[in-house]
């Protein structure tokens, strides 16, 4: 593991990037102390105002304004809330969700794993954004719901994993050793098989993070996003892909703050697999 | 191939298909909102003629009846008329599938062509400028949200540069006999050079927006199965061999490292079929992606439930391929 | 040209040698292109309850009647019309119409036009989900070869304002190819008959020479100008926007008002407008508090700078109402009283009603109407009505609003729309109690008394007073926010001439002409 996260920090890469995910981290959880302006503050005569470098622009809005007349760097740096919360919290539900149906069908076998195989095979049948798009109309709009529609199929990836690397740690000597100590099958799961595959696991979830990113922004992209005055970025990059003929902006600068954010998650979860994957070691 | 793993492999696609259609049809069956209601629009109506179109419809009979009525028709090919196109549901699919498969196929070539050779190099020059600078190229394809990028796309090509069109497969000048109903195939089989290139020049955005994804991803597995064939003993031996660099990797490395980049592949297109609404919506691509959307938000059911067991089927189907071709490219492994 | 020379750009890019010779088999041939936002569902007149299709297939498919640009109901296929009694029209068939197979369009048809319409199951065992436009139509009947008889179950004044939507099929074609076959072929009588359906993609047309010169009262009479029309497919509005500065098409409907600017400094390309006929309102829910209270409902309307919102979201292209109906619309009272802007006066109304220090609500909204919902809500928070925006989709919204027993919302930013500019129209499904889209749950026995009086009213200026009446109520009561009625905006090429856009959002090519 040290040597690991050795690897892992001698990739300045990777690592400038991962530093960068921290910098959108910390945006998002200090945005009231980082915004300009209130995000939801709008001002009908400021619509579509042009950047501060542009003719029509003033330095007050940095990056110029909305539809409605709302600061747009404020709204992005806000936004960053939005979207990093959904990542992380799909990702958390789905991994945890993943990790304990793929520990059971892989460590206990049988009937278990008949039963959740072929619901991940059912799953996976579904494209991913219709099936979203299906539970969201289900459901109805809101945040948790989007979190709930991308879950749902989410936890069939990290399951997957879990019980290819379960199957194989099941046969491994300290599994052996801890079974014949008389050691509870869920103790076995949970402290013996879990630490010892996460790696890859965390992994699977830095990158599947960043692709969810980019799902929750087809989501809005196709009128399922999170509800106003709020907005994540995906949902901004929708709302002005109308505009963009005549104000690029709006939907430009959003865009590439998420160009951004999963550019550096992805570089750095590539850094990171590198790093752990001791087939990659010289 | 044994026919009894052919057998096998066909058995497990049952239970995977008739899940699908299960969860489909309550999902779509349970969501709020009336198609009759959706259709009347904006229109004073009698309740006899409100009642009429929900028996034209079949939503008459209680949710379990046409649940049997779906799964029994399903079984023999029957899967009714569109609710608003009132036509048969398999036509109106039958009729946007040619441009959705057209477009997942030029995306998927451009994705391999695309990713095979700068994967190979990135794990033949590992850790070099290039190697990093290939990585993070092909990393910026995922991390764009694909209706972005086909917009700038748009902007800059068609609307700024007037090189591309803005949307549609062919302009109308050019008039193709369907064979294949594949356009890029049918003008050459007529021998339309002129014609496969306006094909061609509406195609290119679709492509490029949703192949660039699926060319990042593939190109990271390839670069990660290079690596690992290159350490392994047979292309050291052939390197103590002596044998050129070139053929050591083209002839020897290349075969076996192409195996999960295929494998890859075969599945990920299916994500490229179920996941293109979003570019058919933005260039105006007359696909089936951007249809099965629009039928979720007005309850089509009928096409909802039809489609997304044609994209189940194709899931299995593409599975399979993805096996095949595991057995071509290494023989050792038997289905 | 353009064309040639991006074919000529591609080739050299992927350097194909193959990409000589032009292809284009119409050289020199008048082509007009329409960018158009949705393809028709289906080309069977009969079978749909589609807007977009109904714009398609109208250019191919004539009706009985129709409407002018200034909106006035004329014939089409009949010569003339009157009413003989209440119950009873007349039609006159207008003599040397033919089909696009070149066979006459007889009495036979139009009789069999409007039985496949309105008798249950007359379409392959299905019924007609266009019967409800045809109210209680009983009968078509011949009285000789060149009159039909409509009679009507019950008095319906609104019969020649309706027909418009409904085009005429032939008898025998119909037999021959049968419901399913016209779903995709076409034989009608209209100015351009059909080439090819490339669906998803684009609807080919080209002219009809044999066309015996539509309504008189539209002049020019004769046949089409162009030889070739396309409604080319492209849903999104950007895209669309983009073809049309592009010089890929020649009109494009639902121009956004905020590209209008775009549209109109380009050099080749103008903006084209024309007072819509859908009516847009905020349904203020009448059955629970805060807004049962009439003096919150008044609030609610002069908090509102309706202007500043047609000024800045709509780019000035809409009309503001102070009732229902649109100023062009039948029965319509031009002197309604204005809710003033007014946040003092909308501050002591809700005082009045108890609520010094405000209220809390929700603006329901479909996603396509966020922002101006948004902007509503920030201009109202103002006064002390502090809106939260949930955005919805429109079938959950409709079932929230229309359908479910009880109204659990506050407010829904919607509209309805009104085709027929008759007020039986759109005054009794939103405003009759119990009506299909009385989402404000309005119920004012004496309103109801009236419009019912109203729709069976065949002195003409006995009716007008009745609507009249009925509209001071509403105003009065005001169970909405009375909102607007917003343009219908088009953008055309300058090399089209000809083609005005029409209110009912129909695109008749028919005069249209490019150079």
């Amino acid at each position: 593991m040290a040597r690991s996260l050795r690897l892992f920090a001698a990739n300045r890469l990777a690592a400038g990037c991962a530093l960068l995910v921290l910098a959108f981290v910390l945006m998002a959880i200090f945005s009231p102390w980082v915004a300009p302006h209130d995000p939801a503050e709008t001002d009908l005569f400021r619509r579509l105002q042009p950047p501060a470098w542009k003719e029509g622009g003033e330095w007050a809005y940095l990056l110029g304004c909305d539809a409605l007349g709302r600061d747009i760097l404020s709204r992005i740096i806000y936004g960053a809330r939005v979207s990093i919360f959904i990542g992380f919290m799909v990702i958390l539900v789905a991994t945890t969700a993943g990790i304990l149906a793929g520990l059971a069908a892989g460590y206990l076998r049988g009937w278990v794993d008949v039963v959740i195989s072929r619901l991940v095979d059912i799953l996976l049948g579904f494209p991913y954004l219709i099936f979203a798009i299906a539970l969201m109309a289900m459901m109805g709009p809101g945040l948790q719901n989007i979190i709930l529609a991308l879950a749902y199929k989410e936890w069939v990836i990290p399951c997957r994993v879990v019980r290819g690397e379960t199957l194989a740690a099941r046969e491994v000597e300290y599994v052996e050793a801890a079974r014949a100590l008389g050691a509870g099958r869920g103790r076995i799961m949970l402290r013996e098989i879990l630490p010892n595959i996460l790696s890859p696991v965390i992994v699977v979830a830095t990158i599947r993070m960043a692709n969810v990113i980019i799902l929750e922004a087809s989501l809005s992209f196709l009128g399922l996003g999170v509800q106003p005055p709020t907005a994540s970025w995906g949902q901004m990059v929708a709302d002005g892909r109308a505009f963009m003929l005549e104000a690029w902006w709006v939907s430009t600068f959003p865009g590439l703050a998420i160009l951004a954010l999963v550019l550096a998650i992805n570089v750095a979860s590539q850094g990171l697999r590198d790093a752990f994957d001791p087939k990659f070691h010289d | 191939m044994r026919l009894g793993k052919l057998l096998e492999r066909l058995a497990q696609l049952i239970p995977v298909l008739l899940g699908v259609s299960v969860i489909v049809f309550f999902m779509i069956t349970l969501t709020p909102g009336d198609p009759v209601q959706i259709m009347l629009g904006d229109q004073q109506v009698t309740p006899e003629q409100e009642a009429t179109l929900r028996r034209d419809m079949g939503l008459d009979l209680p949710v379990h009846e046409r649940f049997v009525k779906f799964l029994g028709n399903a079984a023999t090919g029957e899967f009714g008329l569109s609710f608003f196109h009132r036509r048969p549901v398999a036509d109106v699919i039958v009729e946007r599938l040619p441009a959705t498969i057209e477009l997942t196929l030029v995306s998927l070539i451009l994705a391999v062509v695309v990713a095979i050779p700068l994967g190979v190099l990135a794990a033949v020059k590992k850790s070099t400028i290039f190697d990093k600078a290939a990585t993070v190229t092909s990393l910026l394809g995922v991390s764009m949200p694909g209706f972005w990028f086909g917009i700038l796309l748009l902007l800059l090509f068609a609307v700024n540069l007037q090189l591309l069109p803005v949307s549609g497969r062919v302009d109308f000048d050019y008039q193709v006999q369907p064979i294949t109903h594949l356009l890029l195939i049918d003008t050459l089989l007529h021998g339309r050079p002129d014609a496969f290139v306006n094909v061609l020049s509406h195609i290119i955005m679709p492509a490029l927006t949703l192949g660039l994804p699926m060319a990042a991803i593939l190109m990271r597995v390839t670069r990660a199965s290079m690596l690992e064939v290159l350490t392994l003993d047979y292309v050291r031996f052939a390197e103590a061999k002596g044998l050129s660099r070139g053929r050591i990797l083209f002839r020897h490395a290349l075969k076996n490292a192409l195996i999960p980049t295929v494998t890859v592949a075969a599945l990920e297109t299916g994500t490229l079929l179920g996941g293109n609404m979003i570019v058919e919506t933005v260039f105006g691509w007359p696909g089936l992606g951007r249809l099965v959307v629009e039928s979720i938000f007005v309850r089509n059911y009928p096409l909802v439930q039809t489609a997304v067991l044609l994209y189940a089927i194709t899931y299995v189907v593409l599975n399979f391929i993805a096996d095949l071709l595991y057995t071509v490219l290494n023989p050792r492994v038997k289905l | 040209m353009l064309n040639a020379i991006r074919t000529a750009t591609v080739a050299g890019v992927i350097a194909t040698a193959l990409a000589a010779g032009s292809a284009s088999t119409t050289a020199g041939a008048a082509e007009l292109r329409v960018g158009f936002s949705a393809d028709a569902l289906t080309l069977d007149p009969a079978n749909h309850r589609n807007r977009e299709t109904e714009t398609i297939i109208r250019n191919m498919y004539d009706g009985v009647l129709t409407r002018d640009s200034n909106m006035q109901v004329v014939p089409e296929l009949a010569e003339s019309y009157q009413q003989i009694d209440a119950t009873t029209f007349e039609f006159k068939i207008r003599k040397g119409v033919t089909f696009h197979d070149g066979s006459p369009m007889t009495a036979q048809d139009i009789k069999y036009t409007f039985d496949r319409l309105t008798q249950e199951n007359a379409m392959g065992g299905q019924t007609s989900p266009r019967k409800g436009l045809l109210g209680p139509l009983a009968s078509v009947d011949i009285v000789d070869p060149d009159t039909v008889r409509f009679t009507l179950a019950e008095p319906w004044p609104i019969l020649p304002a309706m027909l418009p939507f409904q085009e005429v099929v032939s008898k025998a074609f119909v037999e021959k190819v049968g419901s399913e076959g016209l779903a995709t072929q076409v034989n009608g009588t209209g100015p351009f008959k059909l080439v090819e359906w490339r669906k998803g993609d684009s609807v080919i047309m080209e002219r009809f020479d044999g066309y015996y010169g539509g309504a008189t009262d539209i002049p020019p009479v004769g046949k089409a100008c162009v030889d070739r029309v396309i409604f080319k497919i492209i849903p999104e509005s950007a895209s669309r926007v983009a073809a049309l500065l592009a010089g890929d098409v020649d009109i494009i409907n639902e121009l956004p008002a905020h590209s209008m600017n775009q549209v109109a400094s380009n050099a080749n390309t103008q903006v084209k407008t024309v007072r819509g006929t859908r009516t847009y309102f905020v349904a203020l829910n009448t059955t629970r508090p805060p807004f049962d209270n009439p003096k919150v409902r008044k609030a609610a309307n002069h908090a509102l700078n309706k202007q500043l919102i047609i000024d800045k979201i709509l780019s000035g292209t809409a009309t503001p109402l102070n009732g229902v109906l649109s100023p062009d619309a039948f029965g319509f009272k031009a002197d309604l009283p204005t809710y003033e802007y007014d946040v003092a006066k909308a501050k002591a109304l809700l005082a009045e009603a108890g609520h010094p220090d405000g209220i809390d609500v929700t603006l329901d909204v479909d996603g396509p109407f966020k922002d101006t919902a948004e902007a509503i809500a920030s201009v109202l928070s103002k006064a002390g009505i502090r809106t939260r925006v949930e955005v919805g989709e429109s079938s959950l919204l409709v079932k929230k609003w229309r359908q479910d027993p009880e109204k659990t919302g506050d407010m829904w930013f919607t509209s309805w729309g009104n085709g027929s500019l008759d007020p039986a129209d759109i005054v009794e499904p939103t405003l009759q109690t119990g009506g299909r889209g009385n989402s404000a749950g309005y119920a004012n026995a004496r309103v109801d008394e009236l419009l019912k009086s109203a729709s069976t009213e065949l002195d003409r200026d006995k009716r007008i007073a009745l609507y009249h009446e009925a509209q001071t109520i509403v105003n009065d009561e005001a169970p909405w926010i009375f909102l607007w009625l917003p343009q219908e905006i088009y953008g055309v090429s300058k090399r089209l001439s000809g083609w005005q856009p029409s209110a009912d959002s129909r695109i008749n090519l028919h005069d249209a002409c490019v150079k």
